[in-house]
Formats: structure tokens, C-alpha cells, sequence
């Protein structure tokens, strides 16, 4: 795929600027809603965690810990709602004119990664606040994040090329994405489980990624190699999979969409 | 295959539906894999857009594409942009082609035209330094005054569209121009300056073709042209 886009980097490039201002454009706050999503949503869980459902999470902080947990989720969901319509909202752009297909639903995840930098941003100060004990296995956070991008890259390239042949798609995936927020450990941790429940539970690539974020950003401890190697190769393979497939339909666009 | 030949087709045919039957081309996509010869039928509801399209372009040349509505015309551009693809036969491009299929194509309404200029030029190949070293002559080029530069392109009139995109495409370094139906578009001495512009680009080397309903114009301009009817070239 990078071999294809490297003649289109500079088309890449003012596409990603051009979303950017697409989206700010009759905005007042800008680049504060970034934060506020995770934010609000971070206030809401701690509240009804702590004087509602009087529940032991973990043992850390609920703040700090569902903020952990809603960092990567909304990357992974505000990727999938940008790039899910990109093909179809730019059919005047695929009728008319050649250029690698990708670079739009990829220009979608480019700006939900530069709303999570922002949402980030406000993540190092609770850090502080809650005396969390940093060690160097925050380092995993790189491998974790690239896991993130293939896997968020493979279902924005099979749902977007999807969504041009059924609409049905984009009615289905508001609904699934909400599904998979309650499948994934936002909310809760399966730290406690047994390794067979966990590894059938980690074919949800999310699962993982979003685990043992926390765990080496808030519980300083590693990730266990052999499970990292394991996921790995499910995402690889399942990327491999979408981007064939969106390679197949891709040439068909102009005339379906 | 001649050296010299930029655009070449080879028995070329390719299927519209008249349906809007989505899912249906998704599962014909699935199932070809395993039977290819099925595409070279037609089923209900489909026809034949262009029916053995033979045609070989050399560079530099100029070439016109008259027809009927519906003829085929459009779907030729289409073919050569590589926007779609045959069903059957073989479209060889060599160079890098600068679409202007219709009137403000790829262009983003909220955009502002400066803005447009960056997405439009890019998409055809121009690099960002590129376009900012032309950007002043793009605009004079187009003849829209400055202070429209930074207004949303929704609130342009059509013909300010066609000029800013033609004014784009024949500033880029692509190889092949497409030109469609354009030409109508502007007024009197926009169109005048298109086509001074066109034997320039002829001059230089470039490909152009172009889609007019204008004959004696285009008898005038390009080497020579192409009649098209039902889908199939006629005495060319």
C-alpha cells in the first residue's frame, strides 16, 4: 500500500489539510471537541460507577482509568465513522477523476489520530494528579499503537469499500461499533481472567490493544511477548484480507457508487 | 504496440446496467474469481455503453470526440482516466492524464477556490511547490478576481467553475488532457483564450481530447475526430 501512495504523498498531504478544514470550518470550538467526547464520557462513567453502580473497577483511580480505556476506543471509533462514509461522500471525486482510492478513508484516520493526540494531551497532567508510578514499559505504547493503526486501517478499508455497494452498511456499523464498545475492556478489566477465557476474548483485536495500553501506561507492566505476537499476526492477517478486498472492488467504484 | 502511441485501445468493451442493482455487481465481483467468462454476457437490464472500441492516439495529437448523447463519448474519457475499467479488452495509457470529465470536477463546494486549487492540483499530479509557484498565473489564467479566490466554490457561478478548472488542468505537467464539454461553458473570449490555449498545449506536445456538441470548432482545432454512435465508432 505505501508503494502505492508514495507518488500521491503531496495529493495525501492537502487532503489531510483539506478534511481538517472541511471539519473546522463552521466551527466555533475547533479542536476542543476532540477532548470534550472523551471527556464527558469519562465524567459520566465515573459518576454512575461510583454513586449508581457502586462497583469495584479496578484498583486504580475510575478517572484515570476509564480515560485510559476511552483514549484508544474513540480513536478506533471516530476512524471508523470518518473514513466509513469518505468513498461514498466524494463520489464527485471517484467519477471523475484517478487517484489510489485509500488516501480517503485514510485521510479520515489521520484526523481521528490527531484528535487523540489532542485528547492526550490532558492525559499527562492526571498522570500527575494521580501519582502514577511511570516506567519505561510506556515504550510498549509504540507497538500497541501501530497494532491500532493496522487494525483500525483494515475495518475503515473493508467497511468504506463496503458502504459503496451497501448503505446498509453505514446503518449497520453505528450499531456494531456500540456493540464493540461493550465487548472491549473500556469499562472494565479482564485482568482477572483465566489465559484461555482471555486469548479467545483478544480475537477481538481491540481487546488487547486497549488491555495493555493500560497496562503499561497506568499499571507499569509489559506486555506478554507471546500474546503480542499472536494478536499481531491475527491483525496482520486480517489486514492482508481487507486491503485484497478493497483492492478487488476499488476498480468498480465509479460505476456502483 | 507503436512507440509513439499514448493511448491505445483494444477491442474494447464495456457493460452499463440500467438498474440499480448494487449488491448484485458486488456478488458478480466475488463470483467472477471463479468463473471468469461470465462477463462477456449480458444479463437483464445491462447493455453495451461501447461496443469494440478500437482507437490509437499518438503524442501530441488532438483528436475530438463527436456524437449523440449517450453515444459512448464520456465513457471513453472515463476509460483513459483510468476511473473505470473494461469489461473486456485492454485500455493502454502511458502519461499522466488531467481529467476535466465535467464542469468543476473535484472540486469540494466549501472549499474556497484557493483551497480548491491545492486539492484539484494535486489529484492531477502537481506537486504543493508546484502549485504554489503557479497559483498567481492559475488564477490570472482564470480570469476570477482575486477577492473570489477565498470564497466557498459553491457560490461560484458555472462558468467560474469550468475557468478555474480548466485554468488548473492545462497548468499541470500532465501528459493527456481530457476535455469535456467544457469549451460550452465559458463565455465569448474565455473560449477564445481556451482554444489559443489548446494549440499551445498541441505545440508543446501535449495529448488533448475533447467531447464538444460545437463540430465546426472542433473541425477547426483538432487534427482529427472521432464520430461515435450507440457505442460504436463510425468512419473515423
Amino acid at each position: 500500500m505505501i508503494k502505492r501512495l508514495i507518488p500521491y504523498k503531496d495529493l495525501f498531504l492537502v487532503y489531510i489539510w483539506r478534511e481538517f478544514n472541511i471539519r473546522y470550518r463552521q466551527s466555533y470550538i475547533g479542536a476542543l471537541w476532540a477532548v470534550i467526547q472523551p471527556l464527558s464520557m469519562m465524567l459520566l462513567f465515573t459518576f454512575v460507577f461510583t454513586y449508581l453502580i457502586k462497583a469495584v473497577v479496578s484498583d486504580y483511580p475510575k478517572t484515570i482509568f476509564f480515560y485510559s480505556g476511552l483514549l484508544p476506543w474513540t480513536f478506533f471509533a471516530s476512524s471508523v465513522n470518518y473514513s466509513l462514509t469518505s468513498l461514498t461522500g466524494n463520489y464527485f471525486l471517484i467519477t471523475k477523476i484517478y487517484f489510489p482510492r485509500e488516501i480517503l478513508p485514510l485521510s479520515g484516520i489521520v484526523m481521528a489520530f490527531l484528535d487523540y493526540v489532542i485528547a492526550s494531551v490532558i492525559f499527562i497532567p492526571m498522570l500527575f494528579i494521580y501519582h502514577i508510578h511511570i516506567t519505561y514499559y510506556i515504550l510498549w505504547m509504540v507497538p500497541l499503537l501501530v497494532l491500532l493503526f493496522v487494525f483500525t486501517i483494515s475495518i475503515s478499508l473493508l467497511l468504506s469499500s463496503l458502504n459503496v455497494y451497501y448503505r446498509d452498511v453505514k446503518l449497520a456499523t453505528g450499531f456494531l461499533i456500540q456493540l464493540l464498545f461493550f465487548a472491549s475492556p473500556v469499562l472494565y478489566s479482564i485482568d482477572n481472567l483465566s489465559l484461555n477465557f482471555k486469548l479467545i476474548l483478544f480475537l477481538n483485536p481491540m481487546t488487547f490493544i486497549i488491555e495493555n495500553m493500560r497496562r503499561c501506561l497506568i499499571e507499569g507492566r509489559g506486555v506478554v511477548l507471546w500474546q503480542f505476537v499472536f494478536v499481531s499476526a491475527i491483525v496482520a492477517v486480517f489486514y492482508y484480507l481487507c486491503y485484497r478486498f478493497f483492492i478487488k472492488t476499488e476498480r468498480d467504484f465509479a460505476d456502483v457508487i | 504496440m507503436s512507440s509513439d502511441g499514448i493511448i491505445l485501445f483494444n477491442d474494447v468493451w464495456k457493460k452499463y446496467s440500467t438498474r440499480d442493482i448494487f449488491h448484485k455487481s458486488l456478488r458478480e465481483e466475488i463470483s467472477d474469481i471463479f468463473k471468469r467468462e461470465e462477463r462477456e454476457k449480458l444479463s437483464d437490464g445491462e447493455f453495451w455503453a461501447l461496443k469494440s472500441i478500437n482507437i490509437s492516439i499518438t503524442r501530441g495529437e488532438c483528436v475530438g470526440l463527436f456524437g449523440p448523447n449517450g453515444a459512448g463519448k464520456t465513457t471513453i474519457l472515463k476509460l483513459i482516466a483510468s476511473v473505470t475499467y473494461p469489461n473486456q479488452g485492454e485500455v493502454a495509457v502511458s502519461g499522466r492524464v488531467a481529467p476535466l470529465i465535467s464542469v468543476g470536477a473535484g472540486f469540494h463546494p466549501d472549499l474556497t477556490g484557493r483551497e480548491n486549487i491545492y486539492t484539484n492540483g494535486t489529484i492531477i499530479g502537481m506537486s504543493i511547490k508546484e502549485i504554489r509557484e503557479k497559483i498567481e498565473s492559475i488564477i490570472d489564467f482564470s480570469e476570477i478576481e482575486e477577492r473570489f479566490m477565498d470564497m466557498p466554490v459553491k457560490k461560484y457561478s458555472n462558468g467560474m467553475n469550468a475557468r478555474l478548472g480548466f485554468s488548473i488542468a492545462v497548468h499541470s505537467s500532465a501528459e493527456i488532457i481530457l476535455i469535456d464539454e467544457i469549451l460550452a461553458v465559458g463565455d465569448e473570449s474565455f473560449q477564445v483564450k481556451c482554444i489559443d490555449k489548446i494549440r499551445d498545449l498541441k505545440n508543446n506536445n501535449k495529448t488533448v481530447l475533447i467531447v464538444s456538441h460545437n463540430k465546426k470548432k472542433m473541425e477547426e482545432l483538432t487534427d482529427r475526430i472521432l464520430f461515435i454512435k450507440s457505442g460504436e465508432i463510425i468512419n473515423s
